[in-house]
């Protein structure tokens, strides 16, 4: 028996006791309070908590819209790719092995790499691993032809981007690549996931909203140790796996939205002149641009050197892609031009005398000349500084016709005193120089009409006032095309459309869709006396010639100007070419010029051609732009009707 | 210390080992409650099944009757009986938790377990039984003399012994339930207040130690290296870590449930999954075995220590609140039976039991519920596991046990 000393109690035990029921119970009362605040108060949130976990959402892409050129010729579509991709879960294990050989064997991978590669995948057997991406048709027939053999390999098949004439308007199209990390912030809204490919220059840029479509979507619950799978069957179409990553079964939840594909685009471009115009330019760098004078439609936009946009977005042509994106690496000036870059619409240059003919219009529409005023060339023209025309002997007396004939640089020095050269920059801006001509296309060079606020803009971190001030003289020199005057191709043949189509500016576009955007710049006396003046540049076959004969037409009234631009001082140049055994280094020779319109035609056309440092542009750029000429109305030049019948 | 055992014999106990009179006098309250606990446990089991073939479910179910039958065997035995066995209960216990620390197989990084044969043993569970017959033992021999310091300073000495063990392991959870065992027991044997808060101000002290340990804690940083990488870097040996350190594991812990936001994919993973089971549950919870955060494997631990963020999604607040309510009620009988205990010993032995239980409720509830940093302890009669299983059974008889000798010392 136990003492009865070890039994007694002492006074107060029980209120001790009863005490520790009362913290006991408070305790437990605390874990009840914080029940009802987790699943009374704050069950909305935990809800949407536990509800936005395990909904999952597979992603179902659309396919990209197909660009078309004129005539529903096609430039890019979407063609099948297939990747091969091996399902560990689907294998029985100890075959693993002899399947990496069989896969190695077919394609020409290491067998080594793909199996450690499956033994690092363990803890999700059900991940698709990439065996090999965008095979070829005999790889992808060899495959289903072992597949008794292969067990867990598949053929995983999705559209890729095609550009069907390679380098053909390759510039004008751009590219896709992955969508950047910026972009996708502010795209994620609009559907965008990480891994996208969106356009990346060019058409498929400027157009990406419409070409990229409504991705769809499949609800499924989502388990918490995998991710789901998505599969496509043979025609690529997509469909939800059955089982995720790790093997769960999943379950749909029967909530799908079918992607919409993305919006075809018809271009205005012509295919055939398109390709014409890049092998005229051959290996010359430089650009032809070919517009609707009346609409503003494009009709062939070319430039060399360029670049085949299926390096981007084709497997296989990695190494390419990456010489591309590292940029031009050559040793001469010329080797270093960037395919990327197309110097018909993403590189502004001096444009020479082709811009006499606004300088022109400018003084008539402003009243300075009349169409019978002269001014008497005698080679050069005395302001502070001794400026020469190109003919060093000079034009004699000259009108406004022959100026732009004969292209006479003291008549343009002379009357762009007369003018200002505010109302010389206003008038260009009018014309749409200095500023985007808003082609639907990225990253177009809006050019540069230099003017007093500009120079003072650029200068302004100069300690030397007097830097920065503008000095009458430049105002004649501006006139004539050189200074800081720059200009693209593109700008140049909006600019002789004006005189084309009786006075109008209009707005380059590619898309067929958009409406042309005409606006009333000149009068009709001024559009006539300059036209005149421009067809005389080409038509005058006797002495003294017009400086654009070359780029006569027979049976074609054919307006033109040269431009010839001086890219650095004449005394830089002379000693480079003494050095040079009295050769003019490339990077150092005038760019040559020539704008040309046709009038009197159903279509009527505007042609501008660069050469860049081409050297004389009544010499090298003028037969480009008769060619161009000679092709687009070839048949009515055999006497028939012509075949690009302007649309609107 | 001047106690002796000199009448504590086994022979004078034996005679009243088993009485059937006594059977007749069992309290029938309590069983009640745990009946009702203990099928709440195989319902919720069923749901949170972990495998095809129920094997858990199954088990559960063997665990209760092998537990039921070391409950019967309790009951029909002296508690006074076996409290004198106390000494020897502690040599027993200290034994198993030295030889764990050589020859242990290790769980989930902390828990050990003794393989003995087919048995498998986990010494800390055991010693926490052992522990309350230990105080129950040397509170009564001391009776008031508890009042004294040195006699109550001694009772954590007594105390240190196994908590050290057990924290080498390391196991927190269970070391950290001894602290509060200690306390309520000398609080219910009558030791001075001033005393005791004295204590528990100098446990207050862990606020300071705890910021010591994280101060400057990284997740990423401080992360220790694998074993295999150093076995791969020979010359590299892992850094020397002082014993007043907490481990990694440890740390990462109480470091989550301060942010646990700033990983919610890593460590925090589990509290912030059980929040939203439990908060996503509502007044009457998603319904008998749609709990999507346990069949869709976001609730980690489901049918173990997050047993009842299963239940509270798929049965609600009310479901929560009746099982709150139930553990309440049998724990409130237990300290009834102590109240009511005119002996010492089952007062101690009684209330001792009741505090390791209703802190594996409190914590293990606290936890599910995000109150308190995640470790491992289960909910008695729902977690699943037979070792503790069979130590809630233990208990359950031995506070069966206080009243039903009540009757032999009034007569």
């Amino acid at each position: 028996m136990p003492s009865s000393h070890d039994a007694e109690r002492y006074p107060g035990v029980e209120n001790r006791v009863q005490f520790f029921a009362v913290a006991m119970t408070v305790a437990l009362a605390v874990l009840g309070v914080q029940l009802w605040r987790l699943q009374i108060l704050n069950l909305n949130y935990f809800r949407e908590k536990s509800m936005g976990q395990i909904v999952g959402e597979q992603r179902l892409k659309s396919d990209r819209g197909i660009i078309f050129a004129r005539d529903n010729a096609v430039l890019a579509d979407n063609r099948p790719s297939a990747d091969i991709v091996f399902v560990p879960g689907e294998c029985p294990k100890e075959r693993h092995s002899e399947v990496c050989h069989s896969l190695a064997n077919i394609l020409g991978i290491s067998a080594s790499e793909l199996y450690d590669e499956i033994e690092s995948k363990r803890g999700a057997p059900f991940i698709q691993i990439l065996v090999q991406q965008d095979v070829t048709k005999a790889e992808r027939t060899r495959i289903e032809e072992n597949a008794y053999k292969l067990p867990g390999v598949f053929t995983k098949v999705h559209p890729q981007r095609r550009y069907l004439h390679g380098k053909t308007a390759g510039q004008l199209l751009g590219y896709l690549a992955e969508i950047g990390p910026n972009q996708l912030e502010t795209w994620r809204e609009d559907g965008y996931r990480q891994g996208d490919l969106i356009g990346y220059a060019g058409i498929e840029q400027q157009y990406e909203q419409l070409l990229h479509g409504r991705d769809g979507f499949e609800r499924y619950t989502r388990y918490a140790d995998g991710s789901p799978q998505l599969l496509t069957d043979t025609g690529g179409k997509p469909y939800i796996a059955t089982r995720d990553t790790a093997g769960n079964l999943l379950d749909s939840m029967g909530i799908r939205h079918d992607p919409s594909r993305g919006g075809d685009l018809h271009l205005t471009l012509d295919l055939d002149l398109q390709e014409h115009c890049e092998n005229l330019l051959g290996g010359e760098a430089g650009a032809i641009v070919v517009l609707n004078a009346d609409t503003g439609e494009v009709l062939a936009m070319a430039s060399n050197p360029a670049y085949d946009p299926n390096v981007f977005v084709t497997q296989n042509l990695r190494t390419e892609k990456n010489v591309l994106l590292q940029g031009p690496k050559g040793a001469t000036p010329r080797e270093r031009l960037d395919p990327l870059k197309s110097l018909a619409f993403k590189e502004q240059t001096y444009p020479g005398s082709i811009y006499k003919m606004v300088v022109a219009a400018a003084a008539i529409e402003e009243g300075v000349i009349t169409p019978t005023s002269t001014v008497s060339c005698g080679g050069s023209f005395q302001m502070g500084a001794v400026l020469h025309c190109w003919q060093r002997h000079g034009h004699g007396g000259t009108n406004l016709v022959n100026s732009l004939a004969y292209s006479c640089d003291v008549f343009y020095y002379t009357i762009a005193q007369k003018l200002g050269i505010d109302r010389i920059s206003a008038w260009s801006h009018k014309f749409g120089l200095g500023e985007r001509t808003g082609i639907d296309l990225p990253e177009e060079a809006p050019g540069l009409v230099p003017n007093p606020a500009w120079k003072a803009e650029v200068h302004k971190n100069d300690k030397d006032p007097s830097i920065g001030r503008w000095y009458p003289v430049e105002t004649s020199i501006m006139a004539i095309g050189q200074g800081s005057t720059q200009m693209t191709p593109l700008q140049a043949a909006a600019m002789i459309s004006t005189f084309v189509n009786g006075g109008y500016r209009v707005r380059p576009h590619l898309n067929q869709g958009m409406k042309p955007e005409r606006e009333k710049i000149l009068k009709d006396e001024t559009v006539e006396i300059v036209k005149e003046g421009l067809l005389r540049c080409v038509e005058k076959d006797d002495y003294p010639r017009g400086t654009g004969q070359q780029a006569k037409v027979k049976g074609l009234r054919v307006l033109g100007k040269t431009g010839t631009a001086q890219v650095v001082r004449l005394a830089v140049r002379d000693e480079a070419a003494r050095k040079n055994n009295g050769v003019v280094p490339w990077a150092l020779r005038h760019h040559a010029w020539f704008v040309a319109g046709v009038i009197e035609e159903d279509l009527r056309i505007a042609v501008s051609v660069l050469i860049l440092h081409g050297e004389k542009g009544s010499d090298v750029a003028s037969p480009y732009a008769k060619d161009v000429m000679e092709y687009v109305y070839a048949d009515k030049l055999k006497g028939q009707h012509v075949a690009l019948a302007g649309g609107e | 210390m001047a106690i002796s055992a000199r009448d504590m014999t086994v022979q004078n106990a034996s005679v009243r080992i088993i009485n059937p009179r006594n059977v007749l006098s069992i309290d029938f309250l309590m069983p009640v409650f745990v009946m009702m606990l203990v099928s709440i446990g195989w319902v919720t089991m069923y749901s949170a099944e972990p495998s095809d073939t129920y094997a858990h479910f199954y088990k559960q179910i063997m665990f209760f009757f092998a537990g039921a039958a070391i409950a019967a065997a309790i009951i029909s035995m002296d508690y006074r009986v076996l409290v004198s066995l106390a000494p020897a209960m502690f040599v027993v216990a200290v034994g198993m938790l030295v030889a764990v620390l050589f020859f242990a197989s290790v769980v989930n990084g902390s828990e050990r377990w003794l393989v003995l044969g087919p048995i498998r043993i986990q010494p800390s569970e055991v010693t926490k039984v052992v522990m309350v017959y230990v105080l129950a033992w040397y509170l009564t021999k001391l009776g008031m003399r508890i009042r004294r310091f040195h006699w109550f300073a001694a009772t954590f000495l007594i105390m240190a012994v196994p908590m050290l063990l057990i924290l080498k392991q390391p196991n927190l959870g269970t070391a950290a339930c001894l602290g509060p065992l200690t306390l309520v027991m000398l609080f219910v044997a009558g030791c001075r207040l001033w005393h005791l808060s004295l204590v528990i101000l100098a446990g207050l002290c862990v606020v300071p130690f705890a910021w010591y340990q994280l101060h400057g804690f990284d997740p990423v940083e401080d992360k220790p290296k694998s074993a295999t990488y150093y076995e791969a870097h020979p010359e590299e040996m892992p850094p020397p870590k002082p014993f007043y350190e907490l481990y990694y594991h440890q740390k990462m812990r109480i470091y989550t449930f301060l942010n646990p936001e700033a990983d919610p994919k890593g460590g925090a993973w589990q509290t912030i999954q059980s929040k939203v089971a439990v908060g996503s549950g509502g007044l009457s919870g998603k319904g008998y075995l749609k709990g999507t955060q346990t069949r869709l494997n976001y609730l980690p631990e489901y049918h173990t220590d997050f047993i009842f963020s299963h239940l509270a999604e798929e049965r609600g607040f009310l479901g929560g609140a009746i099982v709150i309510g139930l553990f309440a009620a049998f724990l409130l009988r237990g300290l009834m039976f102590a109240r009511d205990c005119p002996d010492m010993m089952g007062t101690l032995l009684a209330a001792g039991i009741v505090t390791i239980l209703c802190f594996h409720v409190f914590v293990n509830i606290a936890i599910t519920v995000g109150l308190m940093p995640v470790t491992g302890i289960p909910l008695p009669f729902l977690s699943y596991g037979g070792s503790f299983y069979m130590t809630t059974m233990a208990c359950v008889g031995i506070l069966l046990s206080v009243p039903m000798r009540r009757r032999i010392l009034v007569r």
